[in-house]
């Protein structure tokens, strides 16, 4: 094996792969740059860069270590982080997606009217001197002419073939298309304008009809406006993502962009009443529910340790059925307790004799969540605290003992405070991990209940990050620039509690 | 001798009682992987019946590919748990035994990054993976590939601290030695340390691949096509698809998929418990 480490045969190995990994990644930023990913491209390039200058020059050696861990944590953690900001600074929602030239040219598009004549006519698809045409029949009129993006050719009445419709179905100078072209052709031709005035052209509806149209908002890019050219109203950048009529903020064109809008996600979960009031009622249950969490976890494995801090008989067994809730993948336990709780079928109904309606009650949901998370919960802290209960010298207790202390005084008064000691960053870290515990809200509750007629979002046991989640993906308005402040804030609230806990299990002064 | 049984029947008493809330919801499953009815109902607590039914649906029902969800699982989670303890200890080692500037921050910043839980980014992991999608259609949004680029990232701040800590606990003469004997920064890693580390390497690749089989939301908000599911997004989707009628199979499926990751976890326990105790809390 070793012949693949050092050596020519290595070295041969190694510019193979470098070379073949760095071909691929600068395909990809090609492609990348070519559909106009500029962010994605140059970091693609600079991973290029970084990976042969590493691994075939001896610039640095710890980097050889590094830069694969480096590229992965920074494309898809740090990257990611950093994106949010940004994000968090936009009006970045449904309605203000996509950037502001695709956002005129949908607007553009969008802003196609019948003209108030209502004129249409029987068409027939085809091809005129190689371009795309139509053969259009002016039936009352005994008309025919064929139209193209630019021009518009009267064709003799004579000249033409009708069907038995009196529709024109060939012409000179112009090849209809066959059934099968037809079948092929695709919804470019509902955008395509063909001429038919100085202000009007026709555009498709089905591959049959023609609408004479006109395009309702004209774009000035000098000004930056769109003008109505029925009502002369005039619509400009509000600022926010859309175009808006000046004196009437609420007339905006659909769709608009995403913008930067600086602090104000961040200061509407201050000030704006519908944000906050779900914010904070959400923000008071994450708090209860965690520490709540942190409790009786903690209480039920303690007490269980204690009562198993003794080789009684069976313990080994009591020991491996007790760690079983800890060990079954959480996805599938969870969705378990869901189906127990179900009103009608449900076991836990069925077992106490009751008919409670779990989920539809505010506070029968958090009571369930509470359970089945100290379900999933408590072997861990029944492992942490029976492992910590053997480091307690037992000096320490015989010493009380001798000194005539009961079993009650030495465990509040000794064996508690040191437990506590011990546990306090783990105790820490299970809140901060349970103030995220997604996965519980989202398989067991949703969230729910809430009150739909209320247009809420929030349930009554949703947690910041499964709310958080919902404003994002939720099945209404996405709000992603708004997701993003309140992740930012959640992230500042648990990494402060995490570098709490870190710092009283002293980890930070091993290199601080 | 009355007076021990008195002074240990507490002890029995609690452990019992405990143990059976532990075992009610997994004997539950377990009856209804076996009954015929469909639902996770609770008829009595000795089944009247063993049906295979819900095994035979399994497998044998083209409207669930339960098989290719599992396989889907396991390649994501294989190639997850090899690749990411790789890249690990290779930072891992760097971090432990390489002196250079920057390590102090670099350290610091490692453990700022471990902190932010991966789920507050997902909106921009989605947007950007969106993009990739864009230019590159096979390592993108809703492809397995991506899903595996996502986890390797996200696994990495977790893993490099989580092995970090491992690498100290071996003793540096071995790889001291090495050194004084000519042998190169990336010999010694591959030929000292990687063999010497192979234990603790296994330990927490397995504990990568338990978390990555169970990791949920990105699966589900990558992995939209039927036959591209993992094995937790599958069921889930399943069950929330006709409530209740589906529960056998859903039962059935839950403790196949479940049975190979309580085993390792079992068997594993020991240096899990340690590693708890370390400050990573299981997902």
């Amino acid at each position: 094996m070793t012949f693949l480490i050092r050596g020519k045969i290595a070295l041969v190995l190694k510019v193979i792969i470098i070379t073949l990994i760095s071909s691929v990644l600068l395909m990809l930023t090609q492609s990348a740059i070519a559909q106009h990913q500029y962010v994605i491209g140059a970091f693609l390039a600079l991973t290029v860069l970084l990976i042969t200058l590493t691994y075939l020059t001896k610039i640095s050696i710890p980097l050889k270590f590094f830069i694969p861990g480096i590229l992965l944590l920074t494309a898809f953690v740090i990257g990611p982080i950093l994106y949010t900001v940004t994000m968090s600074g936009f009006n970045y929602k449904t309605g203000n997606i996509i950037s502001k030239q695709e956002a005129i040219t949908q607007v553009k598009a969008r802003a196609v009217e019948a003209t108030p004549e209502g004129i249409s006519f029987d068409i027939k698809l085809g091809k005129s001197d190689g371009k795309d045409a139509i053969l259009v029949s002016d039936i009352p009129n005994l008309k025919y002419f064929i139209s193209t993006e630019d021009s518009r050719t009267p064709v003799n009445a004579s000249d033409v073939t009708l069907n038995e419709f009196g529709v024109a179905v060939s012409a000179p100078n112009f090849t209809a298309l066959t059934d099968a072209e037809l079948a092929n052709a695709d919804t470019s031709y509902s955008n395509f304008h063909f001429k038919y005035d100085e202000t009007g052209f026709i555009s498709l509806e089905g591959f049959d009809a023609g609408v004479v149209s006109q395009q309702v908002l004209d774009y000035s890019e000098s000004k930056d406006q769109f003008t109505n050219v029925l009502t002369g109203a005039i619509y400009t950048d509000n600022g926010r993502g859309n175009y808006a009529l000046a004196d009437d903020k609420t007339a905006i064109l659909e769709p608009g962009w995403r913008a930067p809008i600086w602090f104000e996600n961040y200061t509407k979960i201050l000030t704006d009443p519908r944000v906050r009031a779900p914010l904070v009622r959400v923000f008071i249950w994450t708090v209860v529910f965690a520490l709540a969490t942190v409790l009786t976890t903690f209480a039920l494995g303690l007490l269980l340790a204690l009562a198993l801090n003794k080789p009684i008989h069976g313990r080994r067994i009591y020991r491996s059925i007790l760690v079983l809730p800890y060990a079954m993948p959480s996805v599938m336990s969870i969705l378990i307790w869901g189906g127990m709780f179900n009103t009608e079928f449900g076991a836990i109904n069925t077992l106490f004799g009751t008919h409670v309606a779990w989920f539809s009650d505010p506070n029968f949901a958090r009571v369930a969540v509470i359970l089945v998370n100290l379900w999933l919960g408590f072997p861990y802290f029944y492992l942490i605290s029976s492992g910590s209960l053997q480091a307690i010298p037992s000096e320490l207790l015989e010493a009380a003992a001798i000194d005539g202390a009961n079993p009650r005084q030495i465990f509040r008064k000794i064996t508690l405070p040191l437990l506590l000691q011990i546990l306090s960053p783990l105790l820490i870290a299970s809140f901060a991990f349970n103030f995220n515990n997604f996965n519980l809200i989202y398989l067991l509750t949703g969230g729910g209940p809430r009150n739909e007629l209320d247009g809420q979002i929030a349930g009554a046991t949703d947690i910041l990050i499964s709310y958080t989640y919902k404003i994002a993906f939720g099945a209404g308005t996405q709000d992603l620039g708004l997701a993003s402040a309140i992740s930012l804030i959640i992230f500042v609230l648990v990494a402060s509690i995490s570098l709490y806990g870190l710092r009283k299990s002293k980890v930070l002064e091993t290199f601080a | 001798m009355k007076k021990w049984l008195m002074h240990d029947s507490w002890r029995h008493i609690i452990a019992v009682a405990i143990c059976l809330f532990s075992l009610f919801p997994l004997y539950l499953v377990v009856i209804s992987s076996f009954a015929s009815s469909g639902s996770l109902q609770l008829t009595s607590f000795i089944p009247k019946e063993i049906s295979f039914k819900n095994y035979h649906l399994l497998f044998n029902n083209p409207a669930i590919p339960y098989l290719t969800w599992v396989k889907n699982s396991l390649i994501i989670a294989g190639a997850v748990s090899v690749l990411s303890v790789m890249i690990g200890s290779a930072s891992a080692f760097a971090f432990s035994r390489l002196a250079f500037r920057g390590r102090k921050t670099g350290i610091q910043l490692l453990l700022l990054v471990q902190m932010f839980p991966a789920i507050l980014a997902i909106s921009a992991v989605y947007v950007i993976m969106e993009r990739v999608y864009s230019f590159a259609p096979a390592i993108g949004l809703g492809t397995k590939p991506g899903l595996l680029l996502v986890y390797l990232g996200g696994a990495m701040g977790v893993n490099i601290w989580l092995l970090k800590g491992f690498v100290d606990s071996i003793p540096a003469e071995l790889d001291e030695a090495a050194k004084i004997d000519g042998a190169s920064e990336v010999q010694t890693f591959w030929l000292i340390f990687v063999p010497l580390a192979a234990p603790v390497l296994a330990v927490v690749s397995l504990l990568s691949f338990i978390g990555t089989f169970n990791e949920f939301i990105l699966a589900r908000l990558f992995l939209v096509d039927m036959n591209n599911r993992t094995v937790a997004v599958g069921l889930q989707q399943f069950i929330g698809g006709q409530y209740s009628q589906n529960w056998g199979p859903f039962a059935a499926g839950s403790i196949l998929a479940s049975i190979p990751i309580v085993i390792i976890f079992l068997s594993l326990q020991k240096y899990i418990v340690s590693g708890l105790t370390a400050g990573s809390v299981k997902g």
